[in-house]
This record gives structure tokens, sequence and C-alpha cells, in this order.
């Protein structure tokens, strides 16, 4: 066989050299091809390792349902900050903060390390998260001027995370409102909230301002999400949109239940959540009671989770229930997100989605300790 | 100049494809598991045993592909200074290579992308040791396959025996 190779070899006038250098360039092409439909995956699986096993990590030392029920089992929420010392993520902040704040100062710290180890595709978003502490802080800023808290209290409420921390700390010595303001000039707050002073002038409440706050803060988490270019920024869209939709839908009912026109909720609106488009939007602001939102949510993931809230909401009138669906629905959909891409953003999405859900729940119980004297049972049910 | 046979010159060209494919493989494979771990310790500390394992898992394709390589070098004479292969020995052994090197490939690859996420597994939940080794080990089994192959064309193509 070997003779009759070369004398095929030599029909087509190719020598034993030149027939090896085919065989070397024809493997070569192979392994190209090979090399370089094989790497494809990995560069987009690469960029996510070291951040999903930071955050899995992160993710294994969150509370469970057992450490829950120790906690609702506690007696007073003195006996619950001595139970949270035993965790250092919270112990490290109990000796100098009261226990709500170290809680959000973990949180803070916790958007403030999800944008630093965020790969750079998703790191705008994560970025944008993390000033949920400065919006926070110009709140609470707002909100100590307007009760005339003393330097000494208005401290108190900061959350020492954040990069307008420092700021905000110099603004404690502001006598007004509109003096906090102008030291906010220069950076992305100034304007948005020197729009909501008139609207404050004219109303006397400082809802304005927090209302404004809160829809920069989410506008600029859509649009740093709204091109989304693989399965990473596509899941990640779909959460960010989805936590749009969910405020537009609690601020539409909220005002509907208020007896509010389409004009006085138009302006808190933001446009190009997820599964609910501008049109949409229009439509529910236009609807005329709770009950006509909800029909009009039909074809909508939130049609269902609301319209199993309706008969709560008819017999209590309370607008709570809702609230606490979405929510729910939030936490639900972002675990659902979490599994769908376990070598992408789905371990990020899903740690964050615990992490809040875990400060929220442990503020629900400290509440209920501290202001309530209420049965295990009722607390249980009030969480998310 | 050293005069090789063309048989001789083709299973060196096999020897190389089945450690470089196989070694391409377990490096990005080990890479991937790495990666992970460097990550899960950075966390935790005690994660550094266990990341080692799951980070060693992936060596495995290499070290068929390098076996068979040097089992390719010394049949055909190349190492040893034996008789030289004939040409159809010289292309069976460019299948031997090619059969241990894609399958090592495809494997490490699979078993750093299992290893990874193990870790995480681990990192997140202590009692998945065990079933992140057994879920990592699975990809194990096409690299074994281009192992055997790979021995049963050396055995019967004429290079060995």
């Amino acid at each position: 066989m070997a003779d009759e190779l070369t004398t095929i070899l030599t029909s087509f006038g190719i020598s034993n050299e030149a027939f090896l250098a085919i065989i070397v360039v024809v493997l070569l092409i192979i392994g190209a091809v090979v090399v370089i439909i094989v790497s494809r995956p990995i560069l987009d699986i690469y960029p996510y390792l070291l951040p999903n096993a930071k955050v899995r990590a992160r993710k294994g030392r969150l509370f469970d349902e057992k450490h829950f029920s120790e906690i609702i089992e506690a007696d007073d929420y003195k006996e619950i900050t001595n139970y949270l010392r035993g965790f250092p993520d919270y112990a490290k902040h109990l000796d100098n903060h009261s226990i709500e704040k170290s809680l959000d100062i973990q949180l803070g710290e916790t958007y403030s390390i999800l944008s630093k180890i965020a790969p750079t595709d998703i790191k705008k978003v994560f970025v944008i998260l993390s000033k949920k502490s400065d919006i926070s802080n110009i709140k609470s800023l707002i909100a100590a001027k307007e009760a005339n808290l003393s330097k000494d209290e208005t401290t108190k409420l900061l959350i020492p995370v954040g990069s307008l921390y420092p700021t905000c700390e110099q603004l404690v010595e502001s006598n007004t409102i509109e003096n906090v303001i102008a030291g906010l000039d220069g950076t992305e707050y100034g304007s948005v909230l020197e729009d909501a002073l008139s609207e404050y002038n004219e109303s006397g409440m400082i809802l304005p301002f927090e209302s404004a706050l809160d829809k920069h803060f989410l506008e600029n988490l859509l649009s740093a999400s709204s091109v989304p270019s693989d399965d990473n920024t596509r899941i990640l869209h779909s959460y960010i949109g989805s936590q749009v939709d969910v405020a537009n839908l609690k601020i539409i009912i909220r005002s509907k239940a208020d007896g509010l026109k389409y004009d006085s909720i138009n302006t808190h609106m933001i446009s190009n959540g997820y599964q609910i488009k501008e049109w949409k939007l229009k439509d529910l602001m236009e609807s005329d009671n709770v009950t006509s939102i909800v029909n009009g949510l039909d074809g909508t993931d939130y049609y269902q989770i609301l319209n199993e809230a309706l008969g709560t909401y008819n017999e209590t009138d309370s607008i709570s229930i809702f609230e606490k669906a979405l929510d729910e629905y939030i936490v639900n959909y972002a675990n659902s997100l979490s599994l769908k891409n376990p070598l992408g953003v789905g371990p990020i999405i899903g740690y964050l989605n615990k992490k809040e859900k875990e400060i929220k729940n442990l503020k629900i119980i400290i509440r209920a300790k501290r202001e309530n004297n209420l049965e295990m049972s009722d607390i249980q049910e009030m969480l998310v | 100049m050293v005069e090789i046979a063309l048989g001789t010159a083709l299973a060196a060209i096999g020897a190389g494809v089945a450690i470089g494919f196989a070694g391409l493989g377990s490096g990005l494979g080990q890479g991937i598991a790495a990666a992970g771990s460097v990550g899960a310790v950075a966390e935790d500390n005690d994660m550094f045993a266990r990341g080692i394992i799951f980070t060693a898992l992936p060596e495995t394709q290499a070290i068929y592909g390098f076996l068979i390589a040097i089992l390719l070098l010394v049949f055909s004479g190349l190492l040893g200074g034996g008789e030289g292969l004939p040409i159809t020995s010289g292309l069976v052994a460019i299948g031997v290579g090619a059969s241990i090197g894609f399958a090592g490939l495809g494997s490490g690859m699979g078993q750093g992308i299992a290893a990874a996420s193990s870790v995480g597994a681990v990192v997140e939940d202590n009692d998945m040791f065990a079933r992140g080794i057994i879920f990592t080990a699975l990809p194990e089994t096409q690299a074994i396959y281009g192992f055997l192959i790979a021995i049963l064309l050396m055995v019967f193509g004429g290079i060995l025996g």
C-alpha cells in the first residue's frame, strides 16, 4: 500500500517532502479552526469566573431559613443585635452604629464590592447601583433639613458608604434644603433636585425630591443596561427593566388609590421598562381605578400576581398587598434569572437579589420587634 | 542532517497533534478551573486544598496526550533509534494523535468549566464537594475514549507490537 501511495504521489508530481508539508498545513488549518471555535465560548465565560466564585462564596454566608427562624424567635431587637455580632459582615459595624444603620452600611458595601468585581460589559450597571447609598444619603439630608434636625441627628442618618459621603457629611452644616441643593451643584444630582424645587415650593412636601432622585437613578440604570449584546447583558436588562416596571406599577397603583389623574402621575414615570412599554404605561395611567390597572396588565407576568392580590385589596382597601406581591415577583424573577446563566451573570444577580432580600427581611423583623409585640407567625408572614 | 523515514515523520506529526491539542484543552480547562478557585480562595482560605483538587482534575488529558506522544516517538524509531515506520503506519499515527488530541481538547475544556462551577458550588455549600467531584469527573470519559482508540490504533495499525 505504501508503494501505491508513493506511486500516486509521484504521478501527481508530489515529493515526500511536499506531501509532509501538505499534511502539516492541513493539520494547522484544522487546528486553527478548532481553536477559534472552542475559544469563543471560553472568552464569554472567562471574565465571569473570578467574580462568580467570589460572589458564590458570599452567597454561602447569607442567612437561610434556619437563621431567620432563630432571629424571629429573639425576644427583642437587642437580642437580634447580639445574634448578628456572630457574623463578621454585620459584626464589624455594630460596635459603632445602630443595627439599622449597620444593615444599610452592609448593603452599601455589597453594591460597592459588586461594582468593583463585575466584568467590564456589565460593570456600568453595578457602578450605578452602588450610587444607591449616595441617593439614600441625599434623601436623609433633605428629610433632616425639612424636620429641622440637629447636626448630630442628621449625621446619624447618613450611611458612611458611597463616593458622595464626604460631600454629604459637609452638607450637614447647611441650614436649608436650598443650601443642600446648592451644595450638590456640580454633581449629577444638583440639576435633578433643582428641577424638583418648584414642585416642593408649591406642595411643601419633600416627596418631589425623593421621586426625582428615584427616577434619575432608575433611568440611569435602565440606560446602562439598554443595549443588550449577549446573553449576560440581555438577562441583566430584563432584571433591571423588571425593576423599572415594578417601580412604575407601584407609583400608578398608589396614585390611582389616591385618586390622582394622568398628569400628576406622568412626571414620575420611567419610559420603556421590560414588559410595560410606553403605550401600555399611558393606558395604565389613564385607568379609572386599581381594578382597571390590574385588568390592563393582561398579557404580562404582572397580571396574574396582581389579580391574585385583588381580592384581598377589595377586602382591606390597602395597596400594600400589591407592593408585597410585586416585591415577591422581583425576588422570584431574579431567582429564575440567576439559574439561567450559571457561568455568566446569573450568580451575580442571584447574590444581589438574596442580599437585598436578607437586609429587607432583617429590617422588617427588627421593626416588628422594636415597635410591635407581634406573634412570630405574623412576622413570618410579613417577610419577603 | 539526520535521515528520517516519511512514516516516522508522519508519526512525529501525530505525536505533536496528540500532546498539542490535548495540552491545549488541558491548559484551557485548568486555567478556567484555576480562575474560579482563586476567587473562592480569596473569599475563603479554607478553599485552597479543594480548589487545588478541582484545578488538578483537567491535568489528566495532558497526561494521556503526553503518554501517547511518547509511545509514538519511541515506536516510530524517533526515540531509541529503532527502525523507521512505513508511510501507512505514519498515517495511522496521525489518526492516533488526532484521536487523543481532539478528545483531550474537548474533555479538558469541559472538565475545566465543570470544575470552576463546582468550586463555586463548594464555596457556597461545603456539602457539595463529593457531588462536585462526580460532575467534574464526567467529562473525563471522552478523553478515555480517545486514549483507548489511540492505543487500539497503535496496536492494530502496526505501530505497537
